[in-house]
């Protein structure tokens, strides 16, 4: 009675509950249309397709849905990227098929293990991801990506990911971002010294590393102060701050924690400053009691322009959501992501090969992106390895604005003479 | 006596493995099961049996000091990050990110992971010999904590929460078990493994249980002052108690991320102590099987709530509108501890004492 009924257990919950057979692997096939194809496509119609007439390609999004850190800017991206394939669909398709982003939907919980969980059970039904959030989770399943030629759009902007063959990263990452706000402020405010006050990680070390590199080249003194999330615990950053002045502080935090830093040194009479990296910044901390402090110090890089900005890309997404959303921009970010996707799955079916392998290599040989206006000329170059990345980022007064739909642009699309020449040989938060 | 297999007449059969013929079918059939599945079933589920050993593993050990020996603790976690860390240290690559020494032997790290936890155990194990109760969880939370904030922020070792880390890359005198070649895939590899490690940590534990350790830590369980009274030395097998479980943890916590890939140091906060609490709470405090049982519903409840959906059209699989999947997935896994604590207190393994009292009446079962 002891380990058997565990085991026995075990046996009739995957036997019966999960009904997974092996030896049922999927085989090189080919349509009728001479296109090859295998794992993650089929000649059925799309579970919610209305054209009956078209096979499915299917398309697997792992994200952060409910509890994870993340799950307010997640749940929009992951809508509009929904919305994103179905305007695909209503446009006709790719080479006679629909593309399905809704059947396989998980949620990773922002834990690495869950992410390699649900990703282990999808990965056999879906051709690629259209979305893989978050650093330490997309690490998880990385080699098996590689190893079974899977094709993701990350939601992140590491630098790490401008070595992987499998990620389509779009826009500036973290580190050239901050890279193009020091710049930026080295002819605005002509600072003597930065302050990088940012969270541990990928997010937080990759701008950190950009700011160092950026102050080194042009002379500033750099400091480098690591913060922790959370509203409470951000008293040490803030008196090194007010201790040790800074011209400028670049800061990657959560939006919260933004708040309590800005808030909390101009309270204690700091008057230098900030500049946070896109992820740092919400509409909503304009209700906040920083908010005086955020309009008076704060600015804010960003990879893209917002919600509502005059563009054919963006014009397409707000008729997609409807008029009932509130602005927001995950939503943006979703839209933005799922382009290279869209170009590389195009590519790969004029080369007649939809299998994973054909896409990993059409993935690889775009080099550029039709981002309808999204994103400037020259972004998307794949084939350009880490030499091809696209650099250019912008810069806005978010706090002067109203939040939504009235946000002052500083700056428009630019790179900074150190993001420029700068040669990326290895992920930047290994040089901080 | 073959038709009274439950009248015992000497101490020999009171304490022998398996308590009647009955059972140890059940075991052998079980086994036979267990050892057919890397050839039955798909990697993703064989990777997701091999996490249920692997948990399994670890509520055995919780099971021992909590179960057992009646400590309640909810330090767990702090335990299977120190064997978490010692085994990725050791095995890590010594030119990555983060500290390594290039030893991916299994009989090195894996023992080593379980000792290192078992002696940081045995230093908690003087708290536990004054407290007791919640006093006694109260210290022991204390150590997730502790544990937490140095991990967090021992970025050399742990990469740092959202960077991580890879976790020990196993292979067995020099075969390696972490890639797949011409017989075997690297799942059926490591699943292989990980319910091998889980009979012997079984067995080991069945064995404690019905030692002179298990009686004195049953004794303690059910009343210490009884215990120390007629001579248990309360002071030492509280060490024993919290040694034993804290090495079933290192060796878990060792062995849980191998098949993931990869781990943050965020993973080993204070909720997945109480998971292990749930786990023996669900299975059924103090039995060896309960715990398995446990650690195997409580692994596969994610998998099977992700399938509901499908069966239930008004839940909705957008993120974007209530109720949803993906809500009812984190919401499910609380209401199953209340249900079981409410109407099944015994566990899975009350259920099953039903079943066969039901059978064993059958056709009079009331």
């Amino acid at each position: 009675m002891k380990r058997s009924i565990a085991l026995t257990l075990a046996a009739v919950l995957a036997a019966a509950g999960l009904s997974a057979c092996r030896g049922a692997d999927n085989t090189d096939a080919q349509n009728a249309g001479g296109t090859k194809t295998d794992v993650g496509i089929t000649k059925e119609p799309c579970p919610k397709s209305e054209h009956k007439d078209r096979g499915c390609i299917y398309l697997g999004i792992i994200s952060d849905l409910t509890v994870g850190p993340f799950h307010a800017l997640a749940v929009p991206i992951t809508e509009a990227q929904k919305k994103f394939w179905q305007r695909v669909n209503a446009q006709g398709g790719i080479g006679g098929y629909d593309i399905d982003a809704e059947t396989y939907v998980r949620d990773n919980k922002y834990n690495p293990q869950t992410h390699n969980e649900v990703y282990q059970e999808i990965k056999g039904k879906v051709l690629a991801l259209a979305q893989s959030l978050g650093s330490p989770t997309t690490a998880a399943i990385l080699p098996d990506m590689k190893q079974n030629n899977v094709l993701a759009t990350p939601a992140a902007w590491t630098s790490a990911y401008a070595f992987e063959d499998n990620i389509l990263e779009s826009g500036a990452n973290y580190c050239f971002e901050s890279m193009n706000a020091v710049d930026y402020a080295k002819d605005a405010f002509k600072p003597k010294s930065v302050m990088a006050v940012h969270l541990a990680g990928d997010y937080g070390d990759d701008a950190a590393a950009g700011t160092k590199i950026a102050a080194e080249k042009n002379g500033i003194t750099f400091i480098d102060v690591k913060t922790d999330s959370g509203t409470d615990k951000q008293a040490g950053a803030i008196s090194a701050i007010v201790s040790q002045k800074p011209d400028l502080v670049i800061i990657t935090t959560g939006p919260a924690d933004t708040a309590a830093v800005v808030g909390g040194a101009a309270q204690r009479g700091y008057t230098g400053k900030f500049i946070g990296t896109s992820p740092s910044w919400n509409p909503g901390l304009l209700q906040s009691p920083a908010a005086p402090a955020l309009k008076a110090l704060y600015l804010q890089t960003a990879p893209w322009k917002t919600f509502s900005t005059d563009s054919p890309g963006h014009k397409a997404m707000r008729e997609a959501l409807g008029s009932s959303v509130t602005p927001n921009d995950g939503y943006t970010s979703g839209w933005v992501w799922s382009y290279p996707l869209l170009a590389a799955l195009k590519k790969a079916q004029a080369d007649g090969d939809l299998t994973r392998a054909g896409l990993v290599k059409a993935a690889k040989s775009l080099t550029k992106v039709d981002y309808e206006g999204m994103l400037p000329d020259g972004a998307g170059n794949f084939a350009g390895g880490p030499d091809g990345q696209f650099r250019q980022s912008l810069l806005y007064s978010p706090a002067t604005g109203n939040g939504t739909t009235d946000v002052p642009l500083v700056k428009d699309y630019f790179v900074g003479p150190t993001a420029k020449d700068y040669k990326l040989d290895k992920p930047c938060y290994e040089k901080l | 006596m073959r038709k009274r297999p439950l009248l015992h007449t000497a101490y020999s059969q009171d304490f022998a493995l398996f308590g009647t013929a009955v059972q140890r079918t059940f075991v052998l059939v079980g086994l036979l099961v267990a050892l057919a599945m890397p050839f039955l079933v798909q990697d993703d589920v064989l990777q997701l049996l091999g996490l249920a050993c692997v948990t399994a593993l670890g509520a055995l050990g919780l099971n021992i000091v909590t179960g057992l020996a009646g400590q309640v603790s909810l330090g767990h976690a702090f335990f299977l990050a120190i064997g978490a860390y010692t085994a990725a240290a050791l095995a890590g690559d010594p030119d990555g990110r983060t500290i390594g020494f290039g030893v991916t032997e299994i009989l090195v790290w894996l023992p080593a992971a379980g000792l290192v936890a078992a002696l940081a155990g045995m230093l908690v194990a003087p708290l536990a010999t004054r407290l007791r109760g919640l006093y006694l969880a109260v210290v022991t939370l204390g150590l997730v904590f502790i544990g937490g904030h140095v991990i967090n922020g021992w970025s050399e070792l742990t990469g740092g929460p959202g960077v991580g880390r890879q976790p020990p890359a196993p292979s067995l005198l020099g075969l390696d078990l972490n890639t797949s070649d011409a017989f075997l895939t690297r799942d059926q590899k490591l699943y292989l493994l990980m319910l091998v490690l889980l009979l012997i940590g079984a067995l080991a534990a069945r064995n404690l249980a019905r030692s002179r350790v298990g009686r004195a830590l049953t004794a303690i369980r059910d009343r210490d002052i009884a215990a120390g009274v007629i001579g248990v030395n309360l002071a030492r097998y509280k060490t024993v108690a919290f040694g034993v479980s804290s090495f079933y943890a290192g060796c878990a916590g060792a062995l849980l991320y191998v098949g993931a890939g990869y781990f943050d140091p965020t993973s080993f906060d204070l909720l997945l102590s109480v998971q292990y609490i749930a786990m023996i709470l669900i299975g059924g405090a103090g039995t060896v099987s309960g715990a398995i049982l446990g650690a195997f519903l409580i692994t596969l409840l994610p998998r099977l709530t992700r399938e509901i959906p499908s069966l239930l059209p008004f839940i909705s699989s957008s993120p974007a509108e209530s109720p949803n999947a993906y809500q009812l997935e984190t919401v499910l896994y609380g209401v199953l501890i209340v249900v079981f604590l409410i109407f099944e207190p015994r566990g899975l393994f009350g259920i099953w004492i039903r079943l066969r009292n039901y059978w064993k009446a059958w056709p009079f079962s009331y």
